[in-house]
C-alpha cells in the first residue's frame, strides 16, 4: 500500500489525556529560566545520588566477588574442581572483566578433566590468550586441554602451545615454571612416540635444570634416559652422584645408563651400591646380573691375566658350542618355527630362514672343524690374539642361535650377546 | 525569528497573573537580571533548533544517569530477593518472583496504573498520538516497577523500561522549556535512544533502534539529536558502569565460506523459533486480557509462581539472563541444555509478558537467541565436524537473527552483533542469518509485535515497518511524455502556431534560458498569429512588389495607421504584434521537478502552477515530460488502488 507523508507527521492529534492539560497548567506557572535551572541543579543532584548509588554497588560487588573467589580457592584446595568452578563463576558475575578470576575458573575446569569442562575452559582460555597471547600460564593451561584430545589438530596445537608455554612471559618463578613447561613438553613427547622430536628437548632441559635442584636433576636424567640418550643420562647421573653419592635414584639411573652405554663394569659398581630391596626391581635386577655376567665372562676386560683371558674365551667355545648343538641339532637347523610363520607366506620365509641358517651353520661349523685344535686354552695363552677370532666366532653362533631360536634365557648367552655389541658396536 | 525567550513569558505570565483590576502602582525601576537569568535568556536565545540539539545532550546525561540508578536497583532487588548466587535455593527461586509478582499487582492496582507493558509501544504512542507527551510519573513508575519484576526473577530485560524512561525524561524537559509542540514530540524518540543507548551500552544499535522502529525517519536534524543523546547517555553510564560490552565474546573466526551454509541453516531455524514465539504472543494476549480484570493483581503473581516452578530445575530462565548468555558464549553448556533453555525462556518471558508485568523483551529475546543458536551450531559441528566455528559463534549469531526475526529490526540486529563483537568479522554470517529469519518472520506474521501489541490494545500507531517499505512514488511516475510543445525564444509565432494545430491541449513551453522554462499562452499565441498572417496578407494585397515585411503605400492615401492594419481581436497593431516566441507574455520561470524527485515534492508547487516541467539533472534544457496536478493525483490513484 502506497502512503504518503513522513511518519512524524502522520497524527497531529490532540487528544492528549487530561495529564497534559495538568502538567501543562503547573508548568504554565514557571518561566524557562526557572525550569533549566531546576534541571541542573536536578542533575547534580542526581549526579551525586548516582555516584553514590554505584559505589555502594560496586563495593558490593568487590565483597561479593572476592567471597565467592575465596570459596572457589578453598574447594580447589580441597581437590573439589567442580565446585570449585561453581565458585568461580559466581566470583565472575561480580567482576566479569577480572582475568584472574577467569583463568581460576579455566583452571577448575580443566581440572574437572571431562570433555565439556575442557571444552569451557578452553573458551575462557582462548579469550584471555587473545589479551595476553604471549602468556606462559595460559598457553600451558590450553596445552594441557589439547593434549588431551585425540586428533592431529590438537597435536599441532599442543605443541604449539606447549612452546609458548615454554618461551612466554611467567609473572613469577620464570625459569622454574618454564623449565616445568618443557618437562611437561617432553612427557608428551614421550608418550606420543615422537622420539626425534624429544631428544633436543631433553637435552635443553637438562641444560637449563640448576644444579642446586637434585629433584629437576633426577628428571631431567630420566628423560633422557626415557629419550634414548644413555650417555648424556649418564653424564647427568655422574654430576648428581657427585654430591649425593648415596641417592638411590641416581644411582639405578646411573647403573642403567652405564649398562645401555656398555660400561658394565661402571654399572656393576653403581648397581651393587643400590639397596637389595632397589635392586629387586626386574629392570634393575636384570642389568645389574648381566652386567655382572659380562663382567664374569668377558675375556676382553683390561684386568684380566693371560690365563683367565684364555679360560674365558675357552668357556664361551664351549657354551657356543652347546648351543649350536641345541638349537640347530647340531647337523641342518631346522625350520624356525618361532619366527614369522603365523604371518602369510611365513612358511616361506621360515624355510627361507631354515636355508639361511643351514648356509650360516655349515659355515660356523666349517669354521670350527678347522680351528677346533687351534682353539684351546694353551694356545690362548700362547696366542691372545686366537681369543679374538675364537670370540668372532662365539658371537656369530650367539647371533645366529638368537635369530633361529630366537632369545636365550641362558645368563651367559645374553652377557655373550652384550659382549659382542659393546664389540662390534651393533644390534644383536 | 522571534524571541523564544520572550513570547512564552508574556504568555505564561499573563495566564498566571491574571489580578483583579486595581490601581496602577507607580512604575518600579526595571530589576537588574539576575546572572543566571541572564545566561538562561543567553542560552534560549541561540534558536530553538541549536537549542535542541544541546538539549540533546542534557537528556543524554539524565538518561545515562537514570539507567545507572536502574541498573543499581534491579541488582539491589536482586541481591534483597534471589542472593548473590547463580543458583539460588530452592525457597528462594520459588518465593522471590511470586512475592515480587505480588507487589508488583499491587502497585499497579493502587498506585502505578498504567505502568503494563515494555516501553516501546508507550513511547511511540506517546510520539504519534499525545504529542510526545510522557509523564514523569510514568518515569517513576517504570522504574519501580521494572526493578522490582526484573530483580525478583521475572523473565523480563531493562532496555524497553530504559527506553520509556529515557523517553519521558526528554518529555518532561521539553514540556519544562516550553518548546514547540513538533520539538516536543521530537524529544521522546531522543530520550528514548539515550536510555537504550545506555542500557545496552551500545549507543550506534540504540540510534538504529529508535530510527528503524519509533520514527521510521532519518532526517539530518532528528538523527543528530538522536546520536549525540544516545553517545552522551552511553559516556555517562560507562562512567559509573565502566566500558565493558555486555558479553564477553570470544574472538569470532570464519576459516572458510562453505562454513556460511551452517549459518543459513541457523537463520532458518531461529527465524522459524521467533515466529513460534510471535505467534505465541499475537494468540495469547488477546485471551489474557479478556479474563476479568480483578484477576490482573494477581497475574504478575501468577506468573512469578510458574517462573520460579520453571527455575527449580533450570534457574537460569529467570530474570535477564545476561550472565548465562555470557556463559553460553562461553560454551559452558551442551547443545541439549543451549536447547532446553531456549525453549523455555520463550515459555518464561511469554508468562511474564502476558501476565502484564512491566518489563523487557530485548533481553530475553537476546537469551533465547543465544542458546538456540548455540544448539543449532552445536548441533551441526556433530553432523558436520569441518565445520570449525565455535558454540560461541553461533550463539552471537543466533542472538541477532532471533532478535531480527522476534522484533523484526534486521538493521539494528547487525549493527548490534557489530557492537556486541567489537569486530566486523561477523558481518557476513550475521547478515545472511539475519535476512532469513527476517523474511520467514514477515511471511509468516504480516504485522510486527509492537504494532500488533497497539491494535490489540485499540490504539493504530503507523506501522514503521510499512513506512520503511512503501513505495514512494516519484515525478517519473506520473509524468508525461511528449506532451508539450516546446518552442524557443526565437520560433516564429506562425510556426508555433503551426505546431500547435493538431497537438489538441498540449502546452507550450518556451526554454527561455537555460534553466527557465516559461509557459506560452495558447489562445493568445493563435491570436497573435492570426493578427500576424493577417497583417502579411494586407501587405501583399497593397503592393504585390513590395519587399516582404516592409509597408507600402501603393496608391491612394495613405493609410491611416502607418503601422499596418490591427490585428482583427488583440487590438494590437500588426506591425507591434510580437512575432517571435519569446516576445509573447508568458508565465514562470515554472519550478522544475525532477524525474526522481517525490511526487509530494512536486504537490507543493502543483497547486500553484498548471504545468510543471520535468527535467533532466544534468541537463536543464532538456525536458523529460511534464506534470500536472491532475496527472500526480491520478498516480496515486493508481498506486492506491494496485
Amino acid at each position: 500500500m502506497v502512503r504518503t507523508g513522513s511518519a512524524l507527521g502522520v497524527l497531529n492529534c490532540s487528544s492528549a489525556p487530561s495529564e497534559t492539560h495538568k502538567s501543562a497548567g503547573r508548568s504554565a506557572g514557571y518561566s524557562r529560566e526557572t525550569v533549566l535551572l531546576s534541571c541542573v541543579v536536578f542533575l547534580v543532584l542526581l549526579l551525586a545520588v548516582t555516584a553514590f548509588a554505584a559505589r555502594m554497588y560496586h563495593k558490593q560487588e568487590h565483597v561479593l566477588a572476592d567471597q565467592w573467589f575465596a570459596r572457589g580457592e578453598a574447594a580447589f584446595r580441597a581437590g573439589n574442581a567442580l565446585k570449585a568452578a561453581k565458585y568461580y563463576r559466581n566470583a565472575l558475575v561480580y567482576s566479569e572483566s577480572n582475568t584472574a578470576f577467569q583463568f581460576h575458573l579455566a583452571q577448575a575446569l580443566t581440572a574437572a578433566h571431562t570433555k565439556e569442562t575442557d571444552e569451557e575452559a578452553q573458551s575462557y582460555l582462548l579469550s584471555l590468550l587473545a589479551e595476553s597471547p604471549g602468556s606462559g600460564e595460559i598457553n600451558l593451561e590450553l596445552a594441557h586441554i589439547a593434549a588431551r584430545q585425540s586428533n592431529k589438530m590438537s597435536a599441532q596445537d599442543t605443541l604449539r602451545y606447549y612452546y609458548g608455554a615454554i618461551y612466554g612471559v611467567w609473572q613469577t618463578d620464570p625459569l622454574p615454571k618454564r623449565w616445568d613447561a618443557r618437562r611437561e613438553l617432553c612427557e608428551y613427547l614421550l608418550a606420543h612416540g615422537m622420539t626425534a622430536q624429544v631428544q633436543p628437548e631433553t637435552i635443553a632441559l637438562a641444560q637449563d635444570v640448576p644444579l642446586s635442584d637434585l629433584g629437576r636433576q633426577k628428571e631431567a636424567a630420566a628423560l633422557l634416559a626415557r629419550a634414548g640418550l644413555w650417555d648424556r643420562a649418564l653424564t647427568e647421573y655422574r654430576a648428581i652422584l657427585s654430591s649425593h653419592r648415596r641417592d638411590s635414584d641416581a644411582l639405578s639411573g646411573a647403573g642403567l645408563s652405564a649398562f645401555h652405554v656398555g660400561q658394565y663394569a661402571a654399572a656393576v659398581e653403581y648397581l651393587a651400591a643400590l639397596p637389595r630391596t632397589t635392586r629387586m626391581r626386574p629392570e634393575v635386577s636384570s642389568a645389574f646380573a648381566e652386567s655382572r655376567e659380562v663382567e664374569a665372562i668377558s675375556p676382553f676386560l683390561n684386568r684380566l691375566s693371560r690365563r683367565e683371558r684364555a679360560r674365558r674365551t675357552v668357556e664361551a667355545l664351549t657354551r657356543a658350542r652347546a648351543l649350536m648343538q641345541n638349537c640347530f641339532g647340531g647337523n641342518v637347523a631346522p625350520p624356525n618355527l618361532k619366527s614369522g610363520t603365523s604371518k602369510p607366506g611365513g612358511a616361506v620365509a621360515a624355510a627361507q630362514n631354515g636355508a639361511t641358517a643351514n648356509s650360516a651353520l655349515q659355515q660356523l661349523q666349517a669354521t670350527l672343524a678347522q680351528k677346533s685344535r687351534v682353539w684351546k686354552e694353551l694356545n690362548f695363552i700362547r696366542d691372545p690374539s686366537q681369543i679374538v677370532d675364537a670370540m668372532d666366532w662365539v658371537f656369530q653362533v650367539e647371533k645366529a642361535a638368537a635369530q633361529t631360536c630366537g632369545p636365550s634365557r641362558s645368563l651367559m648367552d645374553r652377557a655373550l650377546l652384550l659382549i659382542a655389541k659393546s664389540q662390534t658396536g651393533s644390534e644383536a | 525569528m522571534t524571541d523564544p525567550g520572550t513570547t512564552p513569558d508574556a504568555s505564561s505570565h499573563a495566564a498566571s497573573t491574571a489580578q483583579p483590576e486595581v490601581a496602577a502602582p507607580p512604575a518600579a525601576p526595571e530589576a537588574k537580571p539576575r546572572l543566571w537569568e541572564s545566561w538562561s535568556r543567553w542560552i534560549f536565545a541561540i534558536g530553538e533548533d541549536r537549542l535542541f540539539l544541546v538539549l540533546s545532550i542534557l537528556i543524554g546525561v539524565f538518561s545515562g544517569l537514570a539507567v545507572v540508578c536502574f541498573h543499581v536497583a534491579i541488582q539491589f532487588v536482586r541481591f534483597l530477593f534471589l542472593g548473590s548466587s547463580l543458583s539460588p535455593n530452592l525457597l528462594r527461586v520459588v518465593v522471590a518472583p511470586t512475592l515480587g509478582g505480588l507487589c508488583v499487582g499491587l502497585l499497579a492496582l493502587r498506585v502505578f496504573p498504567r505502568s503494563r507493558g515494555s516501553g516501546v509501544n508507550q513511547t511511540k504512542l506517546a510520539v504519534y498520538v499525545l504529542n510526545g507527551y510522557i509523564s514523569f510519573r510514568t518515569v517513576i513508575s517504570k522504574f519501580t516497577m521494572c526493578a522490582l519484576a526484573i530483580g525478583s526473577g521475572q523473565s523480563l530485560g531493562p532496555e524497553d523500561p530504559a527506553l520509556h524512561i529515557g523517553a519521558g525524561i526528554a518529555s518532561a524537559i521539553g514540556r519544562g522549556l516550553k518548546l514547540s509542540q513538533k520539538k516536543v514530540r521530537m524529544m521522546a524518540p531522543i530520550g528514548a535512544a539515550a536510555g537504550l543507548a545506555a542500557a545496552f551500552n551500545a549507543p550506534m544499535s540504540a540510534v538504529v533502534f529508535v530510527i528503524e522502529e519509533v520514527i521510521g525517519n532519518w532526517s539530518a536534524g532528528v538523527l543528530g539529536a538522536v546520536v549525540l543523546a544516545a553517545y552522551s547517555s552511553a559516556l555517562t553510564m560507562r562512567q559509573f558502569l565502566g566500558p565493558h560490552a555486555l558479553f564477553r565474546v570470544p574472538p569470532f573466526e570464519l576459516t572458510h565460506p562453505s562454513e556460511l551454509i551452517a549459518y543459513v541453516i541457523l537463520g532458518v531455524v531461529v527465524g522459524l523459533l521467533s515466529l513460534v514465539f510471535l505467534k505465541w504472543l499475537s494468540y495469547a494476549r488477546p485471551k489474557v486480557l479478556a479474563l476479568p480484570s480483578w484477576t490482573r493483581t494477581l497475574q504478575p503473581a501468577i506468573a512469578g509462581l510458574m517462573i520460579g516452578i520453571i527455575g527449580i530445575k533450570l534457574p537460569q530462565v529467570m530474570g535477564a539472563g545476561y550472565i548465562i548468555i555470557d556463559q553460553a558464549l562461553h560454551g559452558q553448556f551442551t547443545w541439549k541444555l543451549l536447547l532446553i533453555l531456549g525453549l523455555l525462556k520463550i515459555l518464561a518471558t511469554g508468562i511474564s509478558f502476558l501476565s502484564g508485568t512491566p518489563g523487557g523483551l530485548f533481553a530475553p529475546a537476546l537469551f533465547m537467541g543465544a542458546m538456540l543458536g548455540g544448539a543449532v551450531g552445536a548441533v551441526e559441528q556433530l553432523f558436520f565436524p569441518h565445520v570449525t566455528g565455535s558454540v560461541a559463534t553461533f550463539a552471537l549469531v543466533g542472538m541477532a537473527t532471533f532478535f531480527a526475526g522476534f522484533l523484526r529490526v534486521p538493521i539494528t540486529a547487525v549493527f548490534m552483533a557489530i557492537e556486541l563483537s567489537g569486530s566486523y568479522t561477523a558481518v557476513g554470517p550475521v547478515l545472511i542469518s539475519v535476512m532469513i529469519a527476517y523474511l520467514i518472520s514477515r511471511r509468516y506474521q504480516k504485522i510486527p509485535l509492537f504494532d500488533l501489541i497497539g491494535r490489540q490494545d485499540g490504539v493504530v500507531l503507523p506501522s514503521i515497518e510499512e513506512l520503511r517499505e512503501q513505495v514512494t512514488l516519484v515525478a517519473e511516475d506520473a509524468m508525461r511524455h511528449d506532451a508539450a510543445i516546446i518552442v524557443e525564444p526565437d520560433d516564429p509565432i506562425l510556426d508555433v502556431a503551426r505546431r500547435m494545430d493538431g497537438k489538441g491541449d498540449a502546452p507550450v513551453l518556451c526554454r527561455a534560458k537555460l534553466g527557465e522554462w516559461r509557459l506560452l499562452d495558447r489562445a493568445q499565441i493563435q491570436q497573435l498569429a492570426a493578427t500576424v498572417a493577417s497583417s502579411a496578407t494586407g501587405k501583399a494585397a497593397q503592393g504585390a512588389t513590395a519587399p516582404p515585411g516592409e509597408l507600402r503605400n501603393v496608391g491612394g492615401a495613405p493609410p491611416a495607421n502607418t503601422a499596418g492594419p490591427a490585428g482583427p481581436v488583440t487590438g494590437v497593431p500588426a506591425a507591434k504584434a510580437p512575432r517571435r516566441a519569446g516576445e509573447v507574455e508568458s508565465k514562470g520561470p515554472l519550478p522544475l521537478v525532477f524525474p526522481d524527485e517525490s511526487l509530494e515534492e512536486a504537490l507543493r508547487w502543483a497547486g500553484d502552477w498548471p504545468v510543471l516541467p520535468v527535467v533532466n539533472r544534468a541537463d536543464l534544457g532538456k525536458l523529460e515530460g511534464i506534470l500536472t496536478l491532475a496527472d500526480i493525483l491520478k498516480a496515486f490513484r493508481t498506486a492506491a488502488a494496485e
